[in-house]
């Protein structure tokens, strides 16, 4: 990838086995910018909405066990990746995607470094939260079972027209709160935080 | 005990519907079946839902049950019983225990086909919060009706534990109620009123040699050791059309009533099942040993999948299915004297206004998909996320059943057309 918002590129130049770096802007989960080695086949607009939502997720788990601090990070081993998440100030995420065998002290440094390099280049405002049913259905079509067919679905349960539902922006916040509603359903959640 | 039930199958040839001691019966896959019940959930909300698919269910079972006792002469409750759960595995639907008496009772299940299924597919996505084996409900108190002579359609069945809820097994308790009015059966003599009369399409003779051999081979499968029938990268089943239809069409005409705005999504859904099922379930038979020993190795030209495909439909039971045209990357009109689904609607709810048979529209629809937007020279698997990633943005091509038996025409004709 080449030049990137932040010029990511810069950033991790000298840093091995790193293989992408992306940030998200919360609460919304889109990708603010990202890198990525050129031979990495993945989109990072796709990965970024969930790197953001491991973030919320881990932040209410940590709620739950009463254990809420201001340096949270998380590191998944998995499929010949390690990834740490971080957050930043600012609403940002950083997610680091490292090939697994690079030594976790390593890893360790490296993080911290491009944090540090992150905190003198990341612009500082307050991100405007997009309106609750346009989040509510981006977490719908990522997590649905069969996401082609999630919209109709919706649809007929709430009795809202699909062009309704096609302009999300739009729902009242009563219906975005019946949208809701039924997305925790559809997912069998207990809670929908988005 | 089996052979014999098994010696009730009869076809009305000429229109490829398949009857089993006079039910009319079809092979269908767990993408349909789970689909299906699903739509009808979304449409009418759990509760009103799983109430719909248990007395569908009851219904047809009643039907099968009741015609395949008489059919074998069996007189006492339990041997009555144990046919039922007999029957039910052989269909690949899973183990029953079927411990009721004319006052109610208990039932059991384990590999239940709804239950086991859904937890494979999606279970290690979505929490479910509700029982997902109405099909096995109904069949049990279909079951206990026909064995104590009750009046049909007087049992109540919930389920009260449930494999996809992460229950050890399946539990259902049975108390008996006020019998409802029985539905006319759909049964041979309705079905035969219903075709019209046959004929044949475009390659005919191929589709009507690989029918007959796929049917041949269909009518040995039974279930395995768990009551379930794992074959083609599915488990299938051999179940029962009315449960289909009835479902289908009272969850269609219930949306009619209340929110008619919404018929064309409650459509759209019930065309997605048949899409589903076949692009699976028809993809994996086309990728399948079995095919390739049979009708040689797949290479990919559309006219072989469709035609391919066109003949799998007939071998299920779903109908005299017919290539009326073909013109790969345009335009496919798939046309029939029959399907199950004009037969049940013309008997059960006389004629239609529109076309009714959502079911071929969406698997004509998956026809062209197959066709056109699988690389089959590099034998993809047809896993769900292929399937996602496939339909994430829609369907490049449309759909129309521009006539139908159920509204008066001389067959059910679809066709399909790239967008």
């Amino acid at each position: 990838m080449s030049d990137t918002r932040l010029a990511l590129g810069s950033l991790v130049k000298d840093v091995g086995g790193i293989r992408a770096l992306i940030i998200t802007v919360m609460p919304d989960c889109l990708m603010f910018d990202a890198w990525k080695h050129e031979q990495e086949p993945f989109e990072p607009e796709e990965v970024a909405s969930y790197f953001g939502d491991l973030i919320r997720a881990n932040r209410e788990g940590l709620r739950a066990l009463s254990s809420q601090g201001e340096d949270m990070q998380v590191t998944i081993e998995a499929g010949g990746r390690l990834v740490v998440l971080r957050e930043l100030p600012g609403d940002f995420v950083a997610g680091f995607v490292m090939q697994k065998d690079t030594p976790l002290g390593m890893v360790r440094i490296h993080v911290k470094r491009i944090l540090e390099r992150l905190a003198t280049v990341l612009p500082s405002f307050k991100p405007e939260e997009r309106p609750k049913g346009v989040r509510v259905l981006d977490y719908l079509r990522r997590y649905a079972p069969d996401p082609h067919a999630a919209l109709l679905r919706v649809s007929l349960r709430t009795g809202l027209p699909m062009d309704v539902l096609n302009a999300p922006e739009a729902l009242t916040e009563a219906q975005a709160n019946v949208v809701a509603s039924t997305v925790r359903d559809i997912l069998g959640l207990e809670e929908l935080h988005v | 005990m089996l052979d014999r039930v098994l010696a009730t199958r009869s076809l009305l040839p000429e229109h490829d519907l398949s009857f089993l001691a006079d039910a009319p019966v079809i092979f269908h896959c767990h993408h349909f079946n789970l689909f299906l019940d699903q739509t009808i959930d979304d449409a009418l909300g759990v509760e009103a839902g799983t109430a719909l698919r248990t007395r569908a269910a009851r219904d047809a079972s009643y039907h099968l049950l009741s015609s395949l006792n008489r059919k074998l002469g069996l007189v006492t409750p339990a041997e009555r019983l144990e046919l039922a759960a007999a029957l039910f595995a052989a269909m690949g639907h899973g183990r029953l225990e079927i411990l009721t008496q004319a006052t109610g009772g208990e039932g059991r299940g384990t590999w239940l086909h709804y239950g086991f299924a859904w937890h494979e597919k999606y279970g290690q996505a979505v929490r479910r919060r509700f029982p997902a084996d109405a099909m096995a409900a109904g069949f049990m108190a279909a079951a206990t009706e026909v064995a104590y002579g009750l009046p049909r359609e007087s049992m109540q069945c919930t389920e009260t534990a449930c494999i996809a809820m992460r229950a050890p097994r399946c539990e259902f308790t049975f108390k008996p109620g006020k019998a409802e009015v029985p539905e006319i059966d759909v049964g041979t003599a309705q079905a035969r009123a219903v075709v019209r009369p046959s004929f044949t399409g475009l390659y005919e003779d191929k589709i009507a040699a690989i029918a007959k051999g796929l049917r041949d081979f269909a009518g040995g499968v039974a279930g395995d050791e768990r009551g379930l029938v794992q074959a083609f990268g599915v488990f299938v089943t051999l179940h029962l059309s009315t449960y289909y239809n009835r479902i289908s069409y009272d969850a269609w005409n219930l949306v009619r009533e209340r929110s008619p705005a919404s018929l064309p999504v409650i459509e759209a859904l019930l065309r997605e099942s048949g899409h589903v099922c076949v692009f699976n379930t028809f993809g994996g038979i086309l990728l399948s040993p079995e095919w390739e020993g049979m009708v040689g190795k797949i290479q990919g030209d559309p006219v072989e999948i469709v035609s391919g495909c066109t003949a799998i439909g007939r071998a299920l039971g779903f109908g005299h299915w017919t290539l009326a045209e073909l013109k790969p990357g345009e335009r496919l009109v798939l046309r029939t004297p029959s399907t199950y689904e004009s037969s049940y609607w013309v008997t059960r709810e006389g004629p239609a206004q529109q076309g009714m048979c959502f079911f071929v529209q969406g698997a004509a629809l998956a026809f062209m998909q197959l066709a056109e937007r699988v690389p089959w020279t590099q034998r993809p698997k047809l896993t769900q996320e292929f399937y996602v990633e496939l339909f994430r943005r829609g369907v490049p091509w449309s759909v129309k059943e521009t006539k139908c038996i159920a509204k008066g025409d001389m067959a059910c004709e679809v066709v399909v057309q790239k967008t």
